[in-house]
């Protein structure tokens, strides 16, 4: 395990100093800054319709921010040749993608921290209650992050960066709209379909007051059931690939 | 190629690497080779030979067709590759990392504990001749300095057998002998070092034995001495301010070269005594006399203008 751990640190020593993740937390943050100064949607809602922003902008801002570090950092190492001399070591294929996929969900987790404090620093003083929820909101953003780095990584053991791009938007758009093309659960296919809806939890904690604990249970559950899946199918391609 | 197995760092046994859809194209045809522990061997050949293949294969990073791959006698597995340290040809790390971080990086990579890499570092650096540079971020080194980083994360866990592919690629002068200097010294202290190079001086000065590769076969084998010495020649340089060598020795001469007063010419080994006692009584000063042998990059030409990859394979002993 220290391998994979020594690889992840790496990463996450190099994830944090790309200037583009810090551009992209602090126009995100800016705009979370922001969102009080919009038009009053009248008594009541006001609350909610800041959770609602601020988590949507949280969303956005860790989903480039989860592209930006996976799309291309094993085709780059390949291609420069960075990764010979450390898997020439006593290093295996599958610890090198796990310890990478770790660095960058680390690296994200970090960035949602960091969101999660402005949007709830914000919220707090402007709307006279500490929205504790939000942090659920947050939680659920950092994980579905998570499994799209691990299917950027995954898919980049075998491919070019442009076609990660194009996947991880195809795969982020097939695995939304479950409800749209199959209805609900009464359909047959509802348990099969690939779907990350179980992460979306922005409307009970945007207009609600949040998800139960034994949602969040079974929200990691999923989360490690995705990316644990992706991880290994990208071990599995990556082992057999000649470099 | 025969030799008890026990001295043997590195054993290559009928190494190959087809390419393509049918593996139809082959990058390593058949390489055999066996390297000596403790001793420094090069590995030659032109552009498209095989040699990176067949490192790759050595080190795990490309699958080989076929073939059988030890390293200090055991079958190549990730535990033997701990003991093994590998500069790969034109490195580049990461760029946002520092000189430290990366050698903490290929230090814990390799088993080592975080105090036990800092410790080594600063040594480890001021040894490639970066000192000073441990906390400056890799993407200011120059492509020299990314050398020498490169050589120090392959020297951060104290391996056994070093790889070092191109070594000198993108040094000067200092640094190119500072590499072989410091070749000559881990084999000193008894590690053994396999050099992929394209620099034929660099093997020449360094390496005991060679293997050199020919689209995908060995063409040739063993010490370089042997493989260039043109046998019964001798070559002597001499100095002296006359228009012609003593009439005495002239039919004796072949591949005469004149620089300014400097002679270099070859004669029959058996005549090597008479014509030293000749060039002495008449005044000229005798600046060498060893044993006339090829240039590698003549031995090289001769070897790329063979019919056939592996025609004329040598192996000497």
């Amino acid at each position: 395990m220290h391998r994979v751990l020594a690889v992840a640190q790496a990463v996450v020593s190099d994830a944090i100093r790309r200037r583009i993740v810090w551009v992209v937390a602090l126009f995100a943050l800016v705009l979370a800054g922001a969102i009080p100064m919009l038009p009053s949607y009248g008594v009541g809602v006001e609350g909610a319709v800041y959770r609602e922003i601020a988590l949507a902008m949280t969303y956005v801002a860790a989903m480039v921010v989860a592209l930006v570090l996976s799309v291309a950092r094993i085709p780059t190492e390949i291609e420069r040749r960075t990764l010979y001399s450390a898997l020439a070591r006593e290093v295996r294929r599958w610890e090198y993608v796990f310890g990478t996929w770790l660095g960058i969900f680390i690296t994200l987790g970090a960035v949602m921290i960091a969101f999660g404090a402005v949007i709830f620093g914000v919220g707090w003083p402007v709307y006279h209650e500490p929205m504790w929820q939000l942090w659920e909101g947050v939680l659920a953003i950092w994980l579905e992050a998570g499994v799209i780095a691990a299917f950027c990584v995954a898919v980049s053991t075998v491919s070019v960066p442009a076609v990660v791009s194009v996947a991880a938007l195809a795969f982020l758009f097939v695995t939304h709209v479950r409800t749209g093309l199959l209805g609900g659960p009464e359909n047959p296919m509802w348990h099969f379909y690939p779907s990350l809806d179980a992460f979306n939890i922005i409307a009970p904690v945007a207009h609600g007051s949040g998800v139960s604990l034994a949602y969040l249970r079974s929200m990691v559950a999923v989360f490690v059931g995705w990316a644990g899946a992706l991880v290994i199918l990208g071990a599995l391609g990556f082992a057999r690939r000649d470099l | 190629m025969d030799g008890p197995e026990d001295s043997a760092a590195i054993r290559i046994l009928g190494a190959a690497k087809h390419y393509g859809a049918r593996g139809t194209s082959p990058a390593v045809a058949d390489v055999s080779l066996r390297v000596t522990s403790g001793s420094i061997h090069g590995l030659l050949g032109p552009n498209g030979a095989g040699k990176t293949t067949t490192l790759k294969m050595l080190l795990g990073l490309v699958r080989p067709t076929a073939g059988r791959f030890e390293m200090l006698g055991e079958p190549v597995s990730p535990r033997v590759r701990a003991r093994v340290g590998f500069l790969p040809e034109q490195p580049y790390f990461p760029p946002l990392l520092t000189a430290k971080e990366l050698l903490l990086l290929h230090g814990r990579l390799s088993g080592m504990s975080k105090d036990e890499v800092l410790g080594r570092a600063s040594d480890l650096l001021a040894r490639v001749g970066l000192e000073g540079k441990e906390g400056v971020r890799l993407a200011k080194f120059s492509r020299g300095m990314l050398q020498r980083a490169g050589i120090a994360q392959a020297l951060i866990a104290s391996p056994e057998v070093i790889v070092l592919d191109e070594p000198a690629s993108g040094l000067d002068p200092v640094g190119q002998r500072d590499v072989r200097n410091l070749m000559a010294e881990l084999a000193s202290e008894g590690a053994t070092v396999l050099l992929s190079s394209h620099q034929l001086s660099e093997v020449e000065a360094v390496c005991d034995e060679v293997t050199i590769l020919n689209r995908g076969y060995v063409a040739a084998e063993g010490r370089i001495d042997d493989l260039l010495g043109v046998s019964g020649r001798t070559s002597i340089r001499v100095r002296g301010d006359r228009a012609a060598l003593p009439a005495e020795i002239q039919s004796l001469m072949e591949d005469v070269a004149v620089a300014g007063s400097v002679w270099i010419f070859s004669i029959p080994d058996t005549s090597v005594r008479a014509a030293i006692d000749i060039l002495d009584d008449n005044g000229w000063t005798i600046e060498s006399v060893v044993p006339k042998r090829e240039s590698l990059e003549d031995y090289f030409a001769q070897m790329l203008a063979s019919p056939t990859p592996s025609a004329g394979k040598q192996v000497a002993t």
